[in-house]
């Protein structure tokens, strides 16, 4: 019906030098938009019907393909130690993120605000840290932190995740606090309020919408994160909610429903948060670009 | 004129000593502040890079050194293993297009703005904030013999097509290479979204009213005006594809069947955690950092060739 009329509108245009679309033909292209976009969306909702509908079969349900049940989630805390891990998730995220955004205010109003000699240079080379993958260094870098003991408890992770946040963070302050005007910080002196006062009094404040980008990313690449958690997170007490269902997946006897269940689970807090602050997000990831 | 440069010239002789108290002390400062940065960094960043050359010539086990000379690097580069985790990485390079390409395909289809764009965008992001090893679970259900994949085939009438790609050695690596993709669509579009945002939206009316047809503006008004945030796509898909695979890889194949699936970054980890071989796998990580700073390299040109 809408392509009938489309060409007709089309035959009834055609002898306009110009091809100015006409409305039907207009009308045509956003539905066709429309369906595309609607079927991108039930591509991009898959993973999350997925575990939905898995998560209300028992195993035999699930093995048979038929068939809904809610035994799954009411076994759920006796079968996966699901607040332990949430818990564990919460403690490794925001002790991490606590060290990056100190570090990363600190030193990225120094770099942009007090110029001292060869600070050009130090800057690059944390910035360039951003670079160099963690597996890159595992192996060393396990070792290390093993020899300190620190991965008999959640410091290991934590200052591996420290580590790694801190070049981005750093980078993402510097840009942000550039914009500060030096005047600023000179009346700050002049008031007395010394150099460690003006940055957490006067700079921090005014970088709070960087503090929410950096503590929005870092989030959610902690709370996703499995290699850290896996080899720095010795004690399986301590294993965050991600690596706790990866070594459930790993071990093969995992009923799929429960499996599916603990997804969903891990899941909701990192989609909740992402929500919430999409803006920063989109902020955080094209800071490099817009200056 | 003589007068003004005498008077300002003695206000600087007499401002001088302060100034430079206050700069030396500005300087001291600044130094003080960067210094908990300098250490996390330094300590568990680049010592780490020095210590895996280092460990790179020796027998090691993680307790116990050797020094064996560059006999382990001769033996990589002979190892097959090796060699088949690079080509898996290489075949892996070609998702990239896929991963750049459908992205700026669905961010153009949101920049026209059509009924209930805004809650197709967060539809799209959405599979961002959930992490890999989930993403993973569900991929070997979409790929498993029972799962979805051959549900659908069936259900068009290719049953006859069922497959099991990710236990045939052939075609783990394109199932794996799928779900990445799918994984990067969120982040490449939001990207190239905000880069459409920022194009001026007069720009395109003009050259629609002098009779420029879809194609052409997308080709030479949108496409240029994209070219930055294409490059920074272009980047970060490829490093993830070199280091962010661990979990997809971990939860969905373990890296077979056979090492159909086993790319450099996941080598480092078997060498090391199931083989025990740590001099090995911290040389296997020496080449991941190379190859990962030649393309970080590559991308410092171009950007610096544009501006």
């Amino acid at each position: 019906m809408t392509t009938t009329a489309a060409t007709v509108a089309e035959t009834l245009v055609t002898p306009d030098a110009k091809p100015t679309r006409s409305p039907a033909r207009r009308r045509l292209g956003r539905t066709l938009i429309f369906v595309a976009m609607a079927i991108m969306a039930v591509i991009m909702l898959y993973p999350f019907a997925v575990m939905i509908l898995i998560s209300f079969k028992t195993n035999a349900q699930y093995l048979i393909g038929s068939g809904t049940s809610t035994q799954t989630w009411q076994q759920i805390n006796s079968t996966l130690p699901i607040w332990q891990e949430l818990w564990n998730s919460t403690v490794v995220c925001s002790l991490s993120i606590l060290i990056i955004l100190v570090i990363g205010v600190m030193a990225g109003f120094s770099f942009a605000k007090l110029q001292f000699r060869g600070g050009n240079v130090v800057f690059l080379a944390i910035v360039s840290a951003m670079m160099v993958p963690l597996q890159a260094i595992l192996i060393p870098e396990f070792v290390n932190i093993a020899k300190t003991g620190l991965t008999n408890n959640y410091l290991g992770a934590v200052v591996v995740y420290a580590a790694l946040g801190t070049p981005f963070s750093i980078f993402l302050f510097t840009t942000y606090f550039r914009r500060i005007p030096d005047e600023l910080i000179e009346a700050g002196i002049v008031d007395g309020l010394g150099y460690w006062g003006v940055l957490w009094r006067l700079a921090m404040p005014m970088a709070l919408p960087a503090i929410a980008t950096v503590t929005v990313l870092q989030f959610i690449q902690i709370w996703d994160d499995l290699l850290v958690g896996l080899l720095f997170l010795q004690n399986p007490s301590e294993r965050t909610i991600t690596v706790g269902l990866a070594a459930l997946a790993a071990g093969h006897t995992t009923s799929i429903p429960l499996l599916m269940a603990g997804s969903l689970v891990s899941a909701l807090p990192a989609m909740i948060v992402y929500l919430v602050f999409q803006r920063f997000l989109v902020r955080g990831l094209t800071m490099g670009i817009d200056r | 004129m003589s007068l003004t440069a005498s008077l300002s010239a003695s206000t600087n002789a007499r401002r001088n000593p302060r100034t430079s108290l206050l700069t030396k002390r500005r300087r001291r400062v600044g130094v003080l502040l960067i210094l908990p940065a300098l250490a996390l960094v330094g300590l568990l960043i680049a010592y780490p890079i020095g210590q895996a050359v280092y460990y790179s010539f020796t027998n090691w086990d993680g307790l116990t050194t050797q020094w064996i000379g560059p006999s382990t690097w001769v033996q990589a580069f002979h190892n097959p293993t090796m060699w088949t985790a690079l080509k898996n990485n290489a075949e892996l390079l070609l998702s990239v297009p896929f991963a750049l390409g459908i992205p700026l395909l669905v961010a153009v289809m949101l920049h026209q703005r059509v009924a209930g764009w805004k809650i197709f965008r967060s539809i799209y992001f959405l599979p961002t904030a959930i992490s890999w090893v989930v993403i993973g679970l569900v991929a070997e259900h979409f790929f498993a013999y029972s799962g979805t994949l051959n549900s659908l085939l069936s259900d068009i009438g290719f049953s006859g097509a069922h497959t099991n790609m990710l236990g045939q050695e052939n075609q783990a690596l394109i199932a794996l290479g799928i779900t990445f993709v799918f994984s990067m669509i969120g982040t490449n579009t939001m990207l190239f979204l905000t880069g459409l945002a920022t194009l001026d939206p007069s720009l395109e009316e003009a050259a629609r009213i002098d009779g420029a047809g879809a194609w052409r503006i997308f080709r030479h008004i949108t496409l240029p005006h994209l070219s930055r945030f294409i490059q920074l796509a272009f980047v970060m898909t490829v490093i993830s594809a070199f280091s962010a695979l661990f979990s997809l890889i971990f939860v969905m194949t373990g890296g077979g069947p056979g090492y159909s699936t086993t790319t450099m970054e996941f080598l480092v980890y078997q060498t090391g955690f199931n083989q025990s071989m740590f001099g090995t796998a911290a040389l296997y990580g020496i080449i991941l950092f190379v190859i990962t700073a030649i393309v970080g390299i590559v991308q410092l040109r171009l950007i610096g060739a544009k501006d």
